[in-house]
């Protein structure tokens, strides 16, 4: 056991701390805002030719691909602070840990130096209209037409599609055998001729979200698929062992510092607040029951933490999950909910004040979140889904 | 940055667990629960043997020299085997006498500790049972080469079975900048001790003790005079980090069970291990109890390192009352009607682990402290920072 980081990881978090107050200006922030950090204008690329300058990303990736060889922590050190100022690097839904265990070198060679970069991103494509947490009965379908597939069919909820240059897509190539072992996944542009995106707007749209919200997102897609023809090199691992493969990539893609960050981040914040404001005299900082419910909220964020660096310290030792990354994904989008409702009972009429509200705190933040909070519980696989697979994985229970 | 014990502590661990699964069946725990003694002698010797009672002792005194971690490791084996032994006590002891007492204290004492020789207790709580330096009223007054002790200590573990009890009382007033508060190694056979056994939801032994006029030696003062509080803070913070390890190891096994007999049970044609519902609690006890190690781990990391713990350890303690006492009730409700019964073992657990939870803290003082340290101090707060309390 050791609980500390080590006076070199230390200075690497001084360092790019140091780097993020002096790079990212009010330039870069402004672009931010209006495009999103994930669909980069000229400002946020040159930031990140800046990161890889330093060697700051895929600090844990292989040399080969683009990356350091160098430690997941150190890794997390760097996506933690940079998440903290609102801006992703690597991290959550990357796609590259499926790519890195399944992929052609071909497919490794161009994808992962790309991710790297943040010259390509992927949209998730997984859930369907009628294929949600039910995911294995997905039915888009690609077909084998010679050196080619061609694909119909919808996707939905594909976050990501707007600005993503390749979507990460789950499809079904064999519709005779049991459902988890007739899917394949395919990486394919966004470019490709026969995708349409169409918008679906989120209850974060009007008014928008502050930045930091909980799944603040405005907007979330549906994808159509017209006999879109892509070539058979764009399969990722064998064909009919996509379930797999996705599984194991959704598994190490939950973990990390977005994901801790999302559902955390508003106990710092109520702590913060409560103790610097007054409120006309309510003085919520001296008010025993806020005092202890604050306080049981911060311990439950700790644990958070605590299976974070878990699932970390797993990595780093090259360890496989067998629950913890589920458990994670139970335990800290749930604690973000109760954060958030109880923040709601601390605050009272303040805290439904949305972004742009005449006395709304914090822009609103609190009440976005009460938008935001539970979707962590939904999205990436749900809680429910989660505590099957800590169940049946980390338990040995049979399926229901 | 590694949260899980490294292949040294696991192997301490896994020995520790084939030990006590051999030699520590539940009916040990259920024999002691009518037994004067409360512990079986023989697993305590073969417990010195394996150089458990000096673990984290220092080698000059019998002891392995080895960090708090592997203590919290064996103790941890301990509660999951419910072991009805006053290692607790005996360990919460010779720590704060390994940490305050002078070497001829620590040579005198320690050594007898590390070698089974000597079975120790500690008396902190009175009527008033909060962990405050206000709630002391024993007084000790002196008396030429001695102190005369007088008042009476409540919930003190093992006090039938210890040979000394480490006595923290008043020798000035509660006024005094330091609060008035030292400690005193007394002998619990010492003309004037007597004491009234608790009855306790754990069967286990607690004591009504009172002193009255009770003459101890001068030399029996551990640390400095009248500057108590501090070393007893640290006694109880370390003893608190070591119950939430004995509740964690404890809980799992109790919530391992409650996921076997699931396997096992069948229900509407089939082991109730295959409904949803069933699976979800069994989910949730191993999530519960896996947060309070993680709690646990840190805090008795953090205290191995010299580093402030409060927090670490009222962290710790507050997630391990509610979310413990969450896992052995969910096992229970798992059992039926089966868990109620006497003559079978589970209720062994759930007894024990759910008066564990009262003790060194409950979960409302423990998180006033955290309130404390996150509301009571300039400075903004962030999660992963050391936050200490407030002076």
């Amino acid at each position: 056991m050791d609980f500390a980081y080590t006076p070199e990881q230390q200075q690497l978090r001084e360092d790019v701390r140091a780097f993020i107050e002096e790079s990212v200006d009010d330039d870069v922030r402004q672009e931010i805002e209006e495009l999103g950090i994930r669909r980069r204008g000229p400002k946020v690329r040159e930031l990140y030719r800046k990161l890889g300058e330093r060697g700051w990303v895929g600090i844990s990736w292989p040399k080969e691909y683009g990356g350091q060889d160098g430690s997941r922590i150190d890794q997390y050190i760097v996506e933690e602070e940079f998440a903290r100022a609102g801006i992703t690097v690597g991290g959550a839904g990357s796609g590259a840990p499926a790519i890195l265990a399944a992929g052609t070198e071909e497919q490794k060679k161009y994808f992962l130096p790309g991710l790297i970069r943040g010259e390509i991103s992927f949209a998730l494509g997984f859930t369907e209209p009628q294929a949600g947490a039910d995911l294995a009965s997905l039915q888009c379908r690609a077909v084998r037409d010679g050196d080619e597939y061609v694909i119909n069919g919808q996707k939905m909820f594909t976050t990501a599609a707007h600005y993503a240059s390749h979507i990460y897509l789950m499809a079904r190539t064999d519709p005779e055998a049991p459902k988890h072992r007739g899917i394949s996944i395919f990486l394919i542009p966004m470019d490709a001729e026969g995708i349409t995106v169409r918008p679906l707007w989120t209850i974060q749209n009007d008014p928008p979200a502050p930045a930091g919200t909980t799944y603040g997102d405005a907007r979330t897609n549906e994808v159509f698929f017209e006999d879109v023809r892509v070539p058979a090199s764009c399969m990722l691992g064998e064909e009919n062992m996509g379930w797999y493969v996705g599984a194991m990539g959704l598994n190490l893609d939950r973990v990390g510092a977005s994901r801790y960050l999302i559902s955390v981040q508003r106990d710092e914040d109520i702590v913060n607040y409560v103790k610097s404001n007054d409120l006309g005299g309510m003085n919520l900082a001296e008010d025993t029951s806020v005092r202890d419910r604050i306080a049981e909220l911060w311990i439950e964020a700790q644990v958070c933490r605590l299976m974070t660096m878990r699932s970390m310290s797993l990595v780093e030792k090259g360890g496989n999950f067998t629950y913890e990354g589920s458990a994670e994904k139970v335990f800290a989008p749930e604690h973000g909910v109760r954060t958030t409702e109880t923040i709601a009972q601390i605050l009272g009429p303040y805290a439904q004040l949305l972004n742009g509200s005449e006395d709304a705190v914090e822009e609103g933040v609190f009440a976005h979140n009460l938008m935001g909070a539970f979707q962590s519980g939904i999205n990436h696989g749900s809680t429910q889904v989660m505590r099957d697979q800590i169940a049946r994985r980390g338990l040995g229970m049979p399926r229901t | 940055m590694d949260v899980l014990p490294n292949e040294e502590e696991q192997m301490v661990k896994n020995l520790a667990r084939e030990f006590l699964e051999a030699e520590c069946p539940p009916r040990l725990a259920r024999d002691m629960e009518k037994d004067d003694l409360g512990y079986p002698p023989d697993l305590w010797r073969q417990m010195a043997d394996l150089g458990w009672l000096g673990i984290s002792l220092s080698e000059q005194y019998g002891g392995q020299g080895l960090p708090l971690t592997y203590l919290g490791l064996i103790t941890e084996e301990l509660g999951r085997a419910i072991a009805p032994v006053p290692f607790h006590s005996t360990m919460v002891a010779a720590l704060t006498i390994a940490e305050a007492g002078t070497d001829q204290q620590r040579q005198d004492l320690l050594t007898r500790v590390s070698s089974g020789d000597l079975v120790l207790t500690w008396a902190f709580s009175e009527e008033n049972p909060r962990y405050l330096p206000d709630t002391i009223r024993c007084q000790a007054t002196e008396d030429g080469d001695s102190f005369i002790l007088n008042g009476t200590k409540m919930f003190v573990d093992n006090f039938v079975a210890a040979e000394k009890c480490l006595v923290a009382c008043r020798t000035a007033p509660a006024t005094d900048n330091n609060h008035g508060i030292s400690l005193l190694l007394v002998d619990a056979g010492s003309t004037g001790v007597s004491q009234i056994a608790l009855t306790t939801l754990a069967k286990d032994k607690q004591s009504k003790v009172t002193f009255d006029n009770v003459r101890v030696p001068k030399a029996n003062l551990i640390g400095d005079l009248n500057h108590g509080w501090r070393v007893a803070q640290r006694m109880l913070d370390r003893g608190t980090a070591l119950l939430c390890a004995q509740m964690v190891g404890a809980a799992r096994k109790d919530a391992e069970m409650g996921i076997d007999y699931a396997k096992n049970r069948v229900a509407f044609g089939r082991p109730i291990a295959g409904f949803q519902s069933i699976q979800h609690m069994c989910a949730d006890m191993i999530l519960w109890v896996d947060g309070g190690q993680l709690l646990t781990y840190e805090a008795l990391w953090k205290m191995d390192q010299g580093l402030p713990a409060v927090m670490e350890v009222s962290q710790a303690k507050s997630f391990c009352n509610d979310k413990c006492e969450a896992v052995v009730r969910t096992s229970q409700v798992l059992h039926g009607g089966m868990g109620f019964m006497m003559e079978f073992d589970l209720h062994l657990w759930y007894r024990r682990v759910t008066a564990w939870s009262m003790r060194l803290g409950t979960s409302f003082e423990h998180r006033a402290r955290i309130a404390r340290a996150l509301l009571d101090q300039p400075g903004q707060v962030r999660l992963g920072m050391n936050l200490e309390m407030p002076a």
